[in-house]
């Protein structure tokens, strides 16, 4: 593009709330309106400015939506057209559905830190104006946005400095980089989030901070962010949520995603999760779910709360006796697992009888081609299905186990008991009034 | 006939489950400031105030049916709904106000505690810092499930103005009649009774609290029907109790031409008339109904100006994690059990602080509920019909008049 008016100056920074309602003037320099609201284009890091959406009139608002090709001039005092007054074309809406604009989407509304691992209310948009384009580049959510917004800032700043030059307030720009801000604006049709762009950093935020985070929302945006990410970590959700969350968050779910959901968290997290639900609701999700893992599943739920049977899951990893270590290792790298402990491997025979454990240290210790059971450590500890917490606890704290595997009479290995699951067991028998404990979910 | 039946029991079942704000925010209404007003109106004018009650049930339902509406669609509390789509100067200058109002408020529900606390007989300057601590633990210690489990308890005292009813008496066929027959007296004193009624009714903090606690409880679309039955219930329990107490000071003071200014006053010249029971229960019914207030009023405030301003809202939450959310609710309730324990404290110019805080903000919060539940991308299918806006809009109307006229009065008197 050659640039027809004066060398653009140095790129400057400058908040929204200072160039709201700023005058927009056409070519010939006749006022237009004022400028209500930019359409940024969220396909980009920093988002540009893509159109300039104008206001006029009063009682009866009329907006005007230009495109930022049709822009002569940007900066902090006003907006020159390229084109005449006449040629804006006015209309009484401006809504158009799936646009992302600062006004409306962005400034005044919730959005997710990803850095901080919040929800957060936006107080003013730090924008950078260069080449006559508006780029969003920080979010202000503090006090100071609050003041610059009700015109209070220059005053208070004023009555500070008159008592300490060198204040905190006066010196720090308490900004947050647009990269970390995940706009939650939702498109009315669709019910989605409108910005996908940042997922990457959702999925990276610790499964805990993400369940918080998510208890935050109100329930639209929790149905509308929970659409937009992964399976793998609406899994982490579901199981990092009470049970009255994960309830009021399966009452909005279509039935394959409450399916999914249930296939992709730990069992034991699933029974957790169904026993505390009517019958004729548990039998209808075990109707949803894989015929093999449904039967599993209402098998745990048979087990009473409290028993080795009632916390074990039945994901954990168990080769035949006679399998060498290299192909064992081979199978671990190339399978995905729901498993939380695959530091442990269980050793059984034909018809699942346990015969022995090992962990990884002992398997990359062993010969590629020696049997498993070479690798077996010297003497394996078990618990049967209707051993007590208490009784699991011991044992584990005795042998120093992480996992413990569970056993039926006939000393069939039915699933293994994770640390953690005893753990949050044994703090509430500690802690009655504290029930409500519940351990961190496994990253 | 047995599945029908079970069917009414699972929707009795959800409907308690659903129920709780509706109830719970009409029935602070009759706070310390409502039971004053009903009183001196029964002192001063007999039944014949009665049917008032009836318009005030039907605006009572319209304006919280909206609020708990907007609540269960949009998942939103007022607060947040205003700085959304008005901005922030709106919101912070509606926070403002609503502080104020909310102080002087809570200072009136802490005088109530006083008053009560003469009443039996115990020093003020031990109940009403007790009360403080109370309320202030309830909330900091408790959960929202908790908390609103003790408060619909309380909600169950608020029979003991039912009972005073009873026990003083009344001429039942004079409450009948009365109560469908308006009666206009076209004088001062008359009309300034009627605003000063339907005015302590319907007050801004009730819309804020109502829409964040449905809210917070997690009310779904498909059980909006039953949060409907709890908003129009609880209009007509604090409404009946309001009329029991006219009724009470109708059937005992105004027959005997006693004139009172307070609450107290009213329940000490009960005990002569209709005996100590009725004097317990009246002035028992005056405590629950202070602390009950003093509770929700602080909290109200915190969770609105919170949300609006966009600060960590969390009765779940520690000092440190939600310090604007606590040092307001701290300090509203330290302010309020304050100003009652200094000596010689004037109350009546607390009391027309709060009535023109709260006539000053009410029809702003209404036409903001207004415009807010009538906009199609927040509320999609559910905005007003047509009909419906029609009767809203003349109530809110109607409101908004009768809260400039008590604005005026209450300056003028």
């Amino acid at each position: 593009m050659i640039n027809q008016t004066k060398p653009t100056p140095n790129p400057i920074f400058i908040y929204f709330s200072q160039i709201m309602e700023n005058p927009v003037i056409d070519k010939n320099g006749e006022e237009v309106g004022s400028l209500y609201d930019i359409i940024i284009k969220p396909s980009e890091v920093y988002p540009q400015s893509s159109h300039l959406i104008i206001r006029k009139g009063f009682p009866n608002r009329q907006y005007a939506v230009i495109a930022w090709a049709d822009i002569l001039e940007a900066n902090g005092k006003e907006i020159t057209l390229r084109i005449e007054k006449s040629k804006v074309a006015f209309s009484e809406i401006h809504n158009n559905k799936e646009e992302l604009t600062l006004r409306r989407d962005i400034l005044d509304q919730q959005v997710v830190d990803t850095y901080n691992h919040k929800v957060i209310r936006i107080n003013d948009i730090h924008l950078l104006l260069v080449d006559n384009h508006f780029m969003a580049a920080h979010v202000d959510i503090s006090s100071k946005g609050l003041l610059r917004r009700l015109g209070f800032l220059n005053a208070i700043e004023f009555i500070i400095r008159l008592f300490n030059k060198n204040s905190e307030f006066l010196t720090t720009e308490p900004l947050i980089s647009w990269k970390h801000i995940h706009p939650l604006s939702i498109n009315p049709v669709s019910m989605t989030i409108k910005v996908n762009v940042p997922e990457k950093q959702l999925n990276s935020i610790p499964a805990a901070d993400l369940g918080e985070i998510f208890l935050d929302l109100d329930i639209k945006h929790k149905i509308a962010l929970f659409k937009a990410i992964d399976i793998n970590a609406k899994a982490k959700i579901f199981v990092s949520i009470d049970f009255k969350s994960q309830k009021s968050l399966i009452e909005d779910l279509k039935t394959k995603e409450i399916a999914d959901i249930l296939n992709a968290i730990p069992s034991d997290e699933a029974t957790d999760f169904l026993e505390k639900l009517p019958k004729d609701t548990v039998d209808n999700f075990l109707n949803l779910i894989e015929s093999k893992r449904a039967k599993k599943l209402s098998q745990l739920l048979g087990y009473s709360n409290d028993s080795a049977g009632g916390l074990m899951t039945t994901d954990y990893l168990a080769f035949h006796k006679d399998t060498t270590v290299e192909s064992v290792l081979t199978q671990i790298k190339e399978r995905s697992f729901k498993t939380e402990a695959v530091q442990f491997v269980y050793i059984v025979d034909e018809s699942n009888h346990l015969l022995g454990a090992t962990n990884f240290r002992h398997l990359l210790r062993t010969n590629l081609q020696d049997s498993i059971q070479k690798a077996a450590f010297p003497k394996s500890y078990f618990v049967h299905l209707n051993s007590t917490v208490k009784e699991v606890a011991y044992l584990m704290d005795k042998y120093k186990y992480f996992v413990i595997p569970v056993v039926d009479d006939n000393n069939v290995l039915q699933g293994i008991v994770t640390v953690d699951d005893i753990l949050s067991q044994v703090i509430s028998i500690a802690w009655r009034r504290l029930t409500k404990i519940k351990i961190r979910p496994k990253q | 006939m047995r599945s029908r039946l079970k069917s009414f029991w699972i929707k009795t079942l959800i409907f308690l489950s659903v129920m709780g704000p509706g109830m719970i925010t009409a029935n602070v209404d009759n706070d310390a400031g409502g039971i004053t007003t009903y009183s001196v109106a029964g002192a001063h004018f007999g039944y014949t105030l009665i049917w008032s009650f009836i318009p005030i049930i039907i605006a009572l339902i319209i304006i919280q049916e909206m609020c708990s509406r907007m609540a269960v669609v949009t998942g939103k509390g007022l607060a947040d709904l205003i700085r959304e789509e008005f901005g922030v100067k709106v919101t912070f200058y509606a926070m403002t106000i609503l502080i104020f109002s909310n102080i002087f408020n809570t200072i009136s529900e802490f005088a109530g505690v006083a008053a009560s606390a003469e009443l039996f007989g115990i020093s003020k300057y031990i109940l009403v810092p007790l009360c403080a601590i109370f309320v202030w633990w309830l909330i900091v210690k408790g959960t929202y499930k908790s908390v609103e489990k003790i408060f619909l308890f309380a909600c169950v005292f608020y029979l003991s103005y039912v009972i005073s009813g009873f026990l003083a008496k009344p001429d039942w066929k004079e409450v009948a009649t009365s109560s469908v027959k308006p009666v206009f007296e076209f004088n001062k004193a008359y009309l300034l009774m009627l605003i000063g009624v339907i005015g302590t009714t319907i007050a801004p903090w009730m819309q804020f609290y109502q829409q964040s606690s449905v809210v917070e409880k997690g009310i779904k679309l498909s059980n909006y029907k039953y949060s409907k039955l709890d908003v129009i219930l609880g209009a007509f329990v604090v409404n009946i109790v309001a009329i029991f107490i006219v009724i009470v000071c109708a059937a005992t003071l105004y027959k005997n031409g006693i004139r009172i200014e307070t609450a107290k006053d009213a329940a000490l010249a009960l005990k002569p008339l209709a005996g100590k029971y009725c004097f317990y229960l009246f002035a028992f019914g005056l405590l629950n109904a202070s602390v009950f207030s003093a509770c929700i009023l602080p909290l109200s405030t915190a969770y609105s100006v919170c949300e609006g301003m966009g600060w960590e809202v969390g009765v779940n939450r520690r000092f440190r994690e939600a310090p604007q959310f606590y040092t307001l609710y701290t300090t509203i309730i330290i302010l309020g059990a304050a100003v009652i324990l200094m000596p010689n404290v004037k109350l009546v110019p607390i009391m027309l602080l709060s009535q023109a805080t709260n006539g000053l903000l009410l029809p702003f919060v209404l036409i903001f509920m207004l415009l807010l539940v009538n906009n199609k991308r927040l509320m999609g299918g559910y905005t007003n019909s047509k009909i419906y806006n029609i009767i809203t809009i003349t109530v809110v109307l109607a409101m908004i008049g009768l809260s400039i006229a008590l604005l005026f009065a209450t300056f003028i008197h």
